[in-house]
């Protein structure tokens, strides 16, 4: 078998995984199995970078967004207690609506698909070299992303102080105050 | 025109301009602070406003020897509105003998008053409202007497009214002073709309001209009074086609011009307004309802004597309205009990004076306008003593009331002495003020060639020395008739110090030359005192004190039986001719009831049904987008992505037709 | 796209075709999930989509650069700041009404006058 047919195999399998996956995350009943599902599906990602030669990208995908993100959305479903729990059904109304809009999502992409002409997807590029993303996210030059990656970093220090500032315990008091003036 | 002059001609708007920024001051910054302060500032502004007055009048006279006419000057003009070539509206500040003698009227009566204020107020919660509204008053007395134009002058005289309204309203928890300050506003309003036509009217038919004449006009516009004045557009404006009625549009806007003064000038049948301006505090009746703003309509006229005067018959028109007010307004006067109210018929009746002047012209010689504009410069002195007087006498006995007063000469001689002083030059008494120039009035109608004008001048004249005696012999004389009279105590030194001031300008100005200087190219000369009018004049006035010496210097049972005696006369003199009664009943069943209400129905209904039902269709959309806002993030993320898909249906739609 | 497809070579279209259909299907779970945990993971799977698309287009259009991989690293932070947020605001408001459900939301609810227990 030859690595181009190894690369289609994994393709495949991948995007048949994840889209699997996607729907236990959007469908499963119990949250902590979705959360998982989801996990999987991010996992799939990885090795959608891993193929297109993004080996540095798959790592950040597995340590950052699933040993990361997921596993504080896990936290975060124990903490509302609703790992038990089976989720109501969607009523008929909202599925459908829900169905009607993916599919809609969906119909317009595959137009703008038709419109653009099919091309190899090539194995391994620049995307392999770490450095090059890390000099791109520092360059101060007009291709460079020395401000946005500025700015995520201000926006994740705000998450931060925001979500003490929400989550912060009450005092007993300031609240009933709070409830009284509410 | 505009290099040699000195400092004061050259910049004569500082006069008006000062009071304006002591208004912006003393409204915004120093009433809240400290009304004291506020007051003080008030009275400097204008009393700096007077001196200045007085330097532009010497400065202004040594302009030519006393036989040349004095020149006509616009030292500072600004363009303010340009509407196209020929009608472009100038503030400015226009001198001639006319408008320097008004500047100094105004701001020596306003300064004196000012400064009586600063005492006569004192303690009144509105303090430095009032003297902010006094300067804004002030202010815009000024910039009428200046202006070179009718659009500048219709400006300032809405300002006028305006700051009469809230004068006289200015206790504005006193019904009466709010009912009255509307009427004085609806009144004028009314008669303003005159005045705009006329301005309207007289702009265009102007302009017209202007565009014949061509080259010539020069640099002139439509609505300057330079222009309106010249020669040949009053020619050219006399021969205009009619415009309506077969008057033209001269006659026709001179009409509407008078009504406007009329208004402002209180003359019958606009004449309600006047007496009940009296609610508003006494210093305000000295400067606004007697001294100068209600003098406004009579400069109008004199103002734009030279269009009045080539209009057929609008001189008639104001001499018949003239005359009859003098007379009306003094009989009426004599049987008034408010000293107040006393005093605004006076005024009325001698406003009437002057606008008989005006109208005595008619011949062709303009010596009747210089007579109006003396009797203006006298009359303004000697009112606003008196009225001054009056305002001692109520603040020491808090009525007005001459059947509750009585017996003040003991209590407060100087009033007495500077009431009496006044009261015998607004009678004509030689050698006061009010003998020269009611001399000189009632010669322009003599030789003006209007005998039965002459003889009513005459009559009036009698009336005004038995009402003046009448209500100066119930104040002073005989005993306190009520309690609060007989606790009075004169006026204090800065009530009495301006009166003083006014006194010796009510005893002096009448030797001031003043008709000599206003008087237009082709006035008779005519040297000294003509003692065949002065003559018969000073009789009347003394037959005048001695009637009502007789009837209320003693036994006042002599009145009641003179009262009994004149019956149904007297009733009709004291109800005022029941004029108010039938304007209300003029408005109230035929006004009210026939126009308003239709247009109050078709408000309700038409106009404001429309708007309901716009109101109405709004909400109902309004309704029906709130089912869309449910506060469910879903449904928002639904609707934000048909939006977004929507945009790429009209992308590509938008691609497949270009 | 067809003769790609057919042969089971892995072009550009399949890429797309894989990616939009996540896309789709996180579209379809942010609309119907009750949950707001659940709404949150539907819209990580939106994310995630979103950022493979990225780095699928770098790879084909622009090989010798890496602004698609640059996106998927600032998707992933954002993701991470929006997930902190959401689990304050959650945990709030589970603490206040003991529930997530977003359909029981509306109105000020039987927690709020009343506060936590």
């Amino acid at each position: 078998m030859s690595a181009e047919a190894l690369r289609t195999a994994l393709f495949w399998l991948f995007a048949a995984l994840s889209l699997a996956l996607a729907w236990s995350v959007v469908g499963n009943r119990r949250l902590l199995r979705a959360a998982a599902a989801l996990m999987g599906v991010l996992g799939c990602s990885a090795g959608f970078y891993a193929l297109l030669g993004f080996g540095f990208l798959a790592g950040v995908q597995v340590l950052v967004y699933v040993g990361g993100i997921v596993v504080l959305l896990v936290f975060l479903v124990m903490l509302t207690r609703t790992q038990a729990l089976l989720e109501d059904e969607p009523t008929p109304w909202r599925h459908n609506v829900g169905v009607v809009a993916a599919l809609a999502f969906f119909a317009t992409n595959l137009w703008a698909l038709a419109g653009l002409p099919d091309a190899p997807v090539v194995g391994p590029a620049l995307g392999g070299d770490t450095r090059a993303i890390g000099r791109a996210l520092l360059d101060v030059g007009a291709t460079g992303y020395v401000l946005p990656f500025e700015l995520v970093s201000v926006l994740l220090l705000a998450a931060l102080v925001g979500g003490i500032a929400v989550a912060r315990k009450v005092d007993p008091a300031s609240q009933s105050a709070e409830a009284d003036h509410g | 025109m505009t290099c040699d002059h000195s400092a004061i001609v050259q910049h004569a708007w500082v006069i008006p301009a000062l009071p304006l920024l002591s208004f912006a001051l003393v409204g915004l910054v120093l009433r809240p602070l400290n009304a004291r302060l506020a007051g003080a500032v008030a009275a400097a502004a204008v009393a700096l406003s007077a001196a200045l007055g007085w330097w532009l009048a010497f400065d202004y006279l040594q302009f030519a020897p006393p036989a040349e006419p004095l020149p006509t000057l616009i030292p500072w003009q600004v363009e303010w509105l340009r509407f196209q070539d020929g009608l472009r509206i100038d503030a400015g500040t226009l001198l001639d003998p006319a408008s320097v003698l008004l500047v100094v009227v105004v701001t020596t009566v306003s300064a004196l008053v000012h400064v009586y204020s600063l005492a006569y107020m004192k303690g009144e919660p509105g303090y430095g409202r009032y003297f902010a509204v006094l300067n804004l008053f002030t202010f815009s007395m000024l910039g009428l007497v200046l202006a070179p134009n009718l659009v500048q002058m219709f400006v300032c005289w809405e300002l006028v009214g305006a700051s009469s309204f809230f004068l006289i309203g200015f206790w504005y928890d006193r019904p009466a002073a709010v009912a009255a300050s509307k009427k004085a506003f609806v009144v004028t309003r009314f008669a303003d709309l005159g005045l705009l036509l006329a301005i309207l009217l007289l702009g265009q038919a102007a302009f017209d001209v202007r565009t014949q004449l061509g080259a010539s006009a020069g640099d002139s516009q439509a609505l300057d009074f330079a222009f309106l004045g010249r020669a040949d557009v009053l020619a050219a404006l006399a021969h205009q086609a009619p415009v309506l009625g077969g008057m033209t549009a001269l006659t026709l806007g001179c009409l509407l011009l008078f009504v406007g003064g009329a208004g402002k000038s209180a003359m019958f049948p606009l004449h309600i307004w006047l007496p009940d301006a009296m609610e508003g505090p006494t210093p305000v009746s000295a400067l606004i309802h007697a001294a100068t703003m209600v003098v406004a309509g009579v400069y109008l006229v004199a103002r734009a004597f030279p269009l009045l005067a080539a209009a057929d018959g609008v001189l008639t028109v104001v001499l018949a309205v003239g005359t009859f007010t003098a007379l009306f307004a003094a009989a009426i006067g004599c049987t008034q009990d408010d000293l107040k109210r006393v005093l605004a018929f006076s005024t009325l009746s001698q406003l009437g004076y002057m606008m008989l002047a005006l109208g005595t012209c008619g011949g062709g010689d303009p010596a009747g306008r210089s007579a109006a504009l003396f009797h203006l410069f006298t009359h303004a002195f000697f009112k606003a003593l008196l009225f001054l007087g009056a305002g001692a006498v109520l603040h020491a006995a808090h009525t007005g009331d001459v059947w509750h007063l009585g017996g003040l000469r003991r209590k407060m001689p100087l009033t007495h002495a500077l009431f009496l002083l006044a009261t015998l030059a607004i009678a004509g008494i030689w050698p006061l003020s009010g003998f020269f120039s009611k001399d000189e009035v009632l010669a322009a109608a003599l030789h003006g060639g209007h005998p039965l004008v002459f003889a009513v001048g005459l009559g009036v004249a009698g009336l005004t020395a038995f009402y003046m005696a009448r209500v100066y012999l119930l104040v002073f004389w005989g005993e306190p008739r009520r309690e609060a009279s007989a606790h009075v105590h004169e006026a204090p030194l800065t009530m009495v110090l301006p009166m003083g001031a006014l006194a010796v300008l009510a005893a002096v100005a009448g030797f001031v030359p003043v008709s000599r200087w206003v008087a237009l190219p082709g006035t008779a000369e005519h040297a000294g005192i003509d003692w065949l009018v002065a003559g018969p004049a000073t009789a009347a006035a003394l037959a005048g004190f001695g009637a009502a010496g007789w009837l209320y210097g003693g036994d006042l049972g002599r009145s009641d039986a003179a009262v009994a005696r004149l019956g149904r006369l007297y009733g009709a003199l004291r109800h005022k001719f029941w004029i108010d009664e039938l304007y209300l009943w003029v408005a109230r069943k035929v006004m009210f009831r026939l126009v308003a209400a239709p247009i109050a129905w078709f408000d309700r209904m038409v106009v404001d049904g429309t708007m309901h039902g716009v109101g109405l269709l709004t909400r109902l959309c309004g309704a029906g987008v709130q089912a869309a806002q449910t506060g469910q993030a879903q449904a928002y993320a639904a609707w934000a992505l048909a939006g977004g898909l929507a945009v790429v249906g009209l992308l590509w739609a938008a691609g497949r037709a270009g | 796209m067809a003769e790609n497809l057919a042969s089971g070579a892995t072009g550009l279209h399949a890429w797309l075709l894989v990616t939009s259909a996540l896309f789709s299907v996180g579209v379809y779970g942010l609309l119907t999930r009750r949950n707001a945990v659940g709404i949150l993971l539907s819209l990580e799977l939106c994310l995630n989509a979103a950022a493979v698309q990225f780095v699928v287009f770098n790879a084909v259009r622009a090989p010798a650069r890496v602004d698609g991989a640059v996106m998927a690293l600032f998707v992933v932070a954002v993701a991470a700041a929006e997930v902190v947020v959401a689990m304050a605001i959650f945990v709030l408001l589970y603490s206040r009404r003991r529930t997530v459900d977003v359909t029981d939301l509306t109105g000020d609810g039987p927690g709020h006058a009343g506060g936590a227990p």
